[in-house]
């Protein structure tokens, strides 16, 4: 277990992330709304001992009643907008929205119109878009550090 | 890999039920009365179900089966009066596929009842089995879960701890992909098999790219064999990586969880370095390969994988020989050897309960000479069974890598060589398991039945390179029953560890 614990400190030099030492911090509640599940295993690695975007005070919430923010991935599928309208109004105030990846910006969607009810944007305000197909982890780390303190 | 089609596929031109009739077969013919008989002839012959698909035209469902020699046949049998026989008594792994068909076609399996909804959520019908008795109650988790997770619902009917039955409710992320691409030229279908799935997208293009070069009579050539094989087994690695990290999650272990996302993370790095994408996306092609990687790139993605092997090997030390997370794994989450052939569990999952089947071992489209399935020693079908399984396999995909890395990769091409057909079939070992695409094409089939029309493999638009119907029936969804049926007499708080231990996707299921 030391080892496991020694190698973690020693992974993430070199990297561009700013130091840890500041204030504030972001709950986020994700909402795959329909994604090709690239966004989310790029989503998952931010918690990696790489980003580890929990020294900045970034947490991954379990309900959207404890979240700031609404991470929301994919296309949005017609079965999928009411989950994420319900989401989002159980969330307190203020609350932001990220629209993150390609699909949640309805950019290249692939699918059946008759399918798909998105983008994010006809459907919540949107307050922070990231593109990429997906976005890598760092982009997504330096995309939600923008919003710490907004 | 290439499925060599028997029987049930004739070469074009070779009589059957018209001119343009989709790959009629003969012998048995489409006759629903022997329909079953011979999908039970080609079981005991020791086939495989490997997927069910409704023809372009709405009249003929057809089933296919594969033999440990890579030999697909597909069975088929005529709609007759909106209805086929059931076949799910023969091949209970056939019960989602003949859902999917009824929600999606409406085609009605004569003796599959009830018939539950799978795709269609619209709520008229009970997709859930009734559990009945003293203190039996629900627990409702989903679509959207507490973690970063894909979208999905289970339907938990538990006592106390103790989980009885539990019903998994996908489809939320059905995006239409197959209809979406029908009538379309094929390359669109490339980009629709390839964005169904990140974590599966090279082994999902495979698939459907060698599903079209059977239509087309062609043939990977060598070098394009290598560069795909590189490419699903890169995919291998990170996936298996990944898995592990899930696992160590699924128990609450966050240091083995974030060393193993490291690894994961760093051999993303490398598919990017070869292909300019951390999954690879766009990097399969139909016909031909232009992965271009010099001496110095490949021997770049070789270093990175040795120091990955490296740590992993001492990682994982780490991992077994720390009691409280192993302690949790043995004798949870059971689907033994007969009851992964009767759910068509496929893939690490039905290797860990000791059948050695692994759609490696016989394809000839790809780079994988000798190639032999491994099983644990202790091939229990629990959850440590699954657990070991990835690292049996990380290591023989290590060596296989390390092989193949042995020199520049240039692009390559497939070539004519074979009769073209109206149907083609991919088979491909994903991380996850045996995923078979099955794409009919569309139109009247090219005059020169010499075969010696001039292919275009670059997205010719004429009807020759058209879709008329596609499937793409993936690992994961082959392997969802059988996270339910292992699920069942344990406990809930194992579900999440069960559930990692499967690690399957929605999206490539959903579509
Ligand atoms: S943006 Fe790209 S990676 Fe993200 S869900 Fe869409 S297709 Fe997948």
């Amino acid at each position: 277990m030391f080892t496991l614990l020694r190698d973690l400190r020693r992974i993430r030099r070199g990297l561009d992330l700013p130091g840890p030492a500041r204030g504030g911090s972001l709950a986020v509640r994700h909402v795959d709304a329909g994604s090709c599940n690239g966004c989310e295993h790029e989503l998952t690695l931010t918690s990696a001992p790489a980003y580890d975007l929990q020294r900045f005070g970034i947490g991954v919430v379990a309900s959207p009643r404890h979240a700031d923010v609404l991470f929301v991935t994919g296309a949005v599928t017609n079965r999928m907008r009411e989950p994420l309208l319900t989401a989002y109004a159980a969330m307190p105030e203020p609350r932001r929205v990220a629209a993150v990846g390609d699909c949640a910006l309805g950019c290249g969607v692939l699918g059946s119109a008759s399918e798909l009810a998105g983008p994010v944007e006809d459907l919540l305000p949107v307050d922070l878009r990231l593109p990429g197909c997906p976005p890598d982890p760092a982009a997504i780390a330096a995309a939600l550090l923008t919003l710490i303190g907004q | 890999m290439t499925a060599n089609v028997v029987g049930m596929l004739r070469p074009r031109g070779a009589g059957g039920r018209g001119p343009d009739g989709p790959g009629a077969p003969r012998g048995g013919g489409e006759d629903p009365r022997s329909y079953r008989d011979r999908v039970e002839a080609a079981l005991a012959a020791g086939r495989r179900f490997a997927g069910l698909h409704v023809g372009a035209g709405g009249d003929v469902v057809r089933t296919l089966l594969v033999a440990p020699d890579g030999t697909a046949e597909l069975i088929g049998t005529s709609v007759d009066d909106g209805a086929v026989p059931s076949i799910v008594d023969l091949v209970p792994a056939a019960t989602w596929d003949e859902r999917e068909a009824w929600d999606r076609f409406g085609i009605a399996f004569d003796g599959h009842h009830p018939l539950r909804p799978l795709l269609d959520h619209s709520g008229s019908v009970s997709w859930t089995v009734p559990v009945l008795g003293a203190d039996v109650y629900q627990v409702a988790v989903g679509p959207i879960h507490a973690g970063v997770i894909e979208s999905g619902h289970f339907r938990f009917h538990l006592v106390g701890d103790r989980i009885l039955q539990v019903d998994a409710r996908l489809f939320y992320k059905h995006r239409g992909l197959e209809p979406a691409a029908e009538n379309e030229p094929f390359d669109v279908g490339l980009a629709h098999a390839g964005r169904a799935c990140a974590a599966c997208t090279v082994s999902n293009s495979v698939a459907y790219a060698t599903a079209w070069e059977q239509i087309l009579g062609l043939v990977p050539t060598p070098g394009l064999a290598r560069a795909r094989t590189v490419l699903l087994e890169l995919e291998r690695v990170w996936s298996h990586l990944n898995d592990i990290a899930a696992i160590c999650a699924g128990v609450g272990l966050a240091a083995g969880n974030a060393r193993f996302a490291d690894l994961t993370d760093r051999a993303r790095r490398l598919n990017a370095l070869l292909s300019g994408h951390r999954f690879a996306f766009g990097s399969v092609r139909i016909g031909r390969s232009e992965i271009e990687a010099d001496t110095e790139t490949v021997d770049g993605i070789r270093d990175g994988l040795i120091r990955i092997q490296e740590e992993f090997t001492r990682s994982w030390r780490e991992l077994v020989f720390n009691p409280s997370f192993t302690d949790r794994m043995p004798g949870v989450g059971v689907v033994d050897a007969a009851q992964a052939v009767l759910l068509g569990t496929t893939g690490p999952a039905a290797r860990a309960a000791g059948l050695a089947e692994d759609v490696r071992a016989a394809s000839p489209g790809l780079s994988y000479p000798g190639f032999e399935a491994v099983v644990p020693t202790r091939a229990d079908g629990d959850v440590r069974a699954r657990f070991e399984q990835r690292s049996l396999e990380l290591e023989q995909s290590f060596g296989l890598l390390l092989g193949l890395l042995d020199g520049p990769l240039e692009s390559a091409l497939a070539e004519p060589g074979a009769p073209s057909r109206q149907i083609g079939i991919g088979l491909v070992e994903s991380p996850r398991g045996r995923t078979s695409c099955v794409v009919e094409r569309a139109g009247a089939r090219a005059a020169g039945s010499d075969g010696s029309r001039e292919r275009s493999r670059d997205g010719s638009r004429d009807d020759e390179h058209r879709i008329a119907r596609w499937r793409l029936r993936t690992g994961s969804y082959a392997n969802w029953p059988s996270v339910a049926f292992a699920a069942a007499g344990n406990l809930l708080p194992d579900f999440p560890l069960i559930n990692k231990s499967f690690e399957l996707c929605y999206s490539c299921v959903d579509r």
